[in-house]
């Protein structure tokens, strides 16, 4: 019989059974399902990150009082100890600045200052960032129009800012923000520079920032004391040389600061380096974390929805036992039985393989409309897996009630009752 | 179909020279599935030739259907030979006793045995699929057949919207499709009333007169009457 007449065949036949055919296909539906939103929400997020990565400095080291707690396995905290972890300085990073691998290293501090106006304008959960020449470097930030902070602003405590382009179209609309003044925190900047917008990182805009000399933040703010200094106090942001390893300039920042406070070889950091290569593997940790997931779910009602399908294929034999004996009467070969009905548990297979990968996709776009960061990206290939396994499955599980099925002696099947 | 006339009947030579078209040959069927072995057939020896008409009778239980099952290879006999046009056929594998029904002999049950889910059009064309003729010609020899058992308006129809002597020319139709040296039916009027059991005889009558080789296995002393030659089977014995 021929390919076409065969499919045709099949539909026909599962047709005559529809509420049991969707039935036996739940579990592929699900199976496929799973598959199609874990990939593409994954796909997704892989894309997301990389873009979002490759909007940040990414080389940057982040010199703060303890390690980002990123990703599984983080050993306990002694918080009375990094309590008493000694803040960072301006000496401090003046004196990396210094090192040969070392471009650039800037103090830094901020907190947010909420909502900004002015003249009827208004700028939502505005940064106010504390740093100093060569910050633009450490930050990543592109100056637009004007200039970025300069060692004489720090000098002179000058009350100047430099603003993220969010606030530059909030605030100046279609006016130059250059020479103009901005009331921030109870303080008269004149703004001297504008960045180039940036972007988002995760769903958070990074264009909302005021950025002053660290001199003069630290004039109008005091040092934060107690539990908040431990992410709240100075920070040091230092950049490699082009052409520094990562790891050589970290070694470098480490041998440098437990010079500076005397650490002897038996005393542990009493400060964290801190790089966006953790962050980013750590959310590779999450991603293979939920394709294991993925694929222990896949796999589980993938196999259960074959054995429904190898459950239904074999009562669907029984069922047409005579069907069978007629056809081998009229000259069907065992192959031709067997094709007969494999190509029906296929196309069940299918079926199911096609509403998992709707439903499937429909999820994805669903979670990626809820939540905001996360985008859905469904590439030809999760559809083609999609179908790929289900058509395993189908052949699978399949092949043995079609097997019993072209085994009939056609006489035996014929008169079967 | 029609123009495809074999050997006319009443010239066919029975000399040694010729083989014949069905030889068995000390065949025996011995069914051993059950609690105690049945010997339904014993040591068969017979031969038919090219356009023979031949009814087989004999009481419940002797072995006629095991004989025409085995003649239609829808089994296999347990001890002999058959000789098919000369092919010794009892050891073919399942691909060429498939080959067989689909090409070489039409059968015909006394229950119809019609796909109910199929038309009547479509089970006609149901050994064409088997043997890969191109659909342009299935649709032309399923027209001629219909014809032929004289059912072309009845086509499109299922099998529960026949009646009984209709579905056993439909039955007939499709055992003809691929143009059969034998056909073979296992008490084709058994269910069917007087009236019908004349019109289904006549067609037989016919198709023999047009060549065909036709065994009929048959209660009715009035069945047999159509045939030329007539075997009685008692115990799995010819007698
Ligand atoms: N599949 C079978 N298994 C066991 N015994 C069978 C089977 N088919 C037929 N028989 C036995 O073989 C004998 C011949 O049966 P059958 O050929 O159907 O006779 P008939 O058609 O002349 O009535 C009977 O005794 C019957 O019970
Ligand atoms: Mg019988």
């Amino acid at each position: 019989m021929s390919f076409l007449a065969l499919l045709g065949l099949s539909v026909v036949t599962l047709r005559h059974h529809k509420s049991r055919s969707f039935l036996t296909t739940l579990g592929i539906i699900i199976g496929v399902m799973t598959v199609i939103t874990i990939l593409s929400l994954l796909e997704g997020l892989n894309r997301k990150i990389q873009e979002e990565f490759s909007s940040l400095g990414s080389s940057t080291i982040y010199i703060q009082k303890m390690e980002w707690q990123v990703g599984p396995g983080q050993h306990r905290l002694d918080f009375e100890e990094l309590r008493k972890r000694p803040n960072f300085t301006v000496e401090d990073a003046e004196a990396l600045a210094k090192l040969p691998s070392i471009e650039a290293a800037v103090p830094s501090i901020g907190k947010g200052v909420g909502t900004i106006k002015r003249l009827g304008n208004e700028a939502q959960n505005c940064q106010l960032k504390g740093t100093a020449e060569g910050g633009d470097l450490t930050g990543n930030w592109v100056v637009d129009q004007g200039r970025f902070i300069t060692r004489e602003d720090r000098l002179h405590r000058r009350l100047v800012c430099v603003i993220g382009s969010y606030i530059a179209e909030n605030l100046f609309g279609a006016e130059n923000p250059l020479g103009q003044t901005l009331d921030v925190d109870g303080h008269r900047y004149f703004v001297v520079g504008v960045l180039e917008e940036k972007g988002a990182m995760f769903g958070q805009t990074q264009d909302n920032v005021i950025i002053i000399p660290v001199s003069t933040y630290l004039k109008y703010n005091p040092l934060p004391r107690g539990w908040r200094a431990i992410w709240g106090g100075l920070s040091i942001e230092a950049l490699p040389k082009p052409g520094v390893v990562l790891e050589k300039a970290m070694e470098d920042v480490e041998e440098l600061l437990r010079l500076r406070r005397g650490l002897r070889y038996d005393q542990d950091n009493d400060f964290g380096l801190n790089t966006q290569q953790m962050i980013m593997t750590a959310l590779q940790g999450i991603t293979s974390t939920l394709w294991i997931v993925m694929v222990g779910i896949a796999a589980i009602s993938l196999i259960v929805g074959g054995i429904g399908i190898m459950n239904i294929m074999l009562v669907s034999v029984a069922e047409r036992t005579r069907e069978i004996g007629i056809r081998k009467a009229v000259g069907a070969r065992d192959r031709d039985i067997m094709i007969q009905f494999l190509m029906e548990a296929v196309v069940l297979a299918l079926l199911g393989g096609l509403i998992g990968i709707i439903v499937g996709i429909g999820i994805a776009r669903l979670v990626s409309v809820l939540v905001k960061f996360l985008d859905a990206a469904s590439p030809w290939w999760t559809i083609a897996l999609g179908f790929g396994f289900s058509a395993a499955v189908g052949i699978f599980f399949g092949i043995y009630p079609a097997q019993k099925a072209s085994k009939l002696n056609p006489i035996d099947a014929i008169r079967y009752e | 179909m029609a123009g495809k006339i074999r050997r006319p009947p009443g010239k066919k030579s029975k000399g040694p020279d010729v083989e014949p078209l069905i030889r068995l040959q000390g065949l025996s069927k011995t069914y051993d599935g059950g609690p105690v072995a049945v010997e339904a057939l014993k040591e068969i020896n017979l031969e038919i030739y090219e356009g023979g008409y031949v009814a087989i009778m004999g009481p419940s239980g002797s072995g006629k259907s095991t004989l025409m099952h085995i003649l239609g290879c829808l089994d296999v006999p347990t001890y002999g030979e058959y000789f098919l046009k000369g092919q010794e056929i009892s050891r073919y594998d399942s691909d060429q006793l498939a080959r067989v029904r689909n090409r070489e002999v039409g059968f015909v049950f006394q229950q119809y045995n019609l796909l109910p889910r199929l038309t009547a059009a479509q089970n006609v064309e149901l050994p064409l699929l088997y043997s890969s003729v191109p659909i342009d010609r299935r649709k032309e020899i399923v027209a001629e057949m219909l014809a032929k058992v004289g059912l072309v308006d009845r086509g499109h129809h299922r099998p529960n919207e026949l009646s009984g002597g209709e579905s056993q020319r439909i039955a007939i139709a499709r055992g003809l499709a691929n143009d059969p040296a034998i056909l073979l039916a296992d008490e084709p009027t058994g269910n069917l009333d007087t009236k019908t059991e004349e019109e289904i005889m006549a067609l037989l009558d016919e198709l023999n007169e047009q060549g065909r080789t036709v065994i009929v296995v048959t209660h009715d002393d009035t069945v047999a009457k159509h045939a030329r030659r007539t075997l009685h089977l008692l115990d799995g014995r010819i007698v």
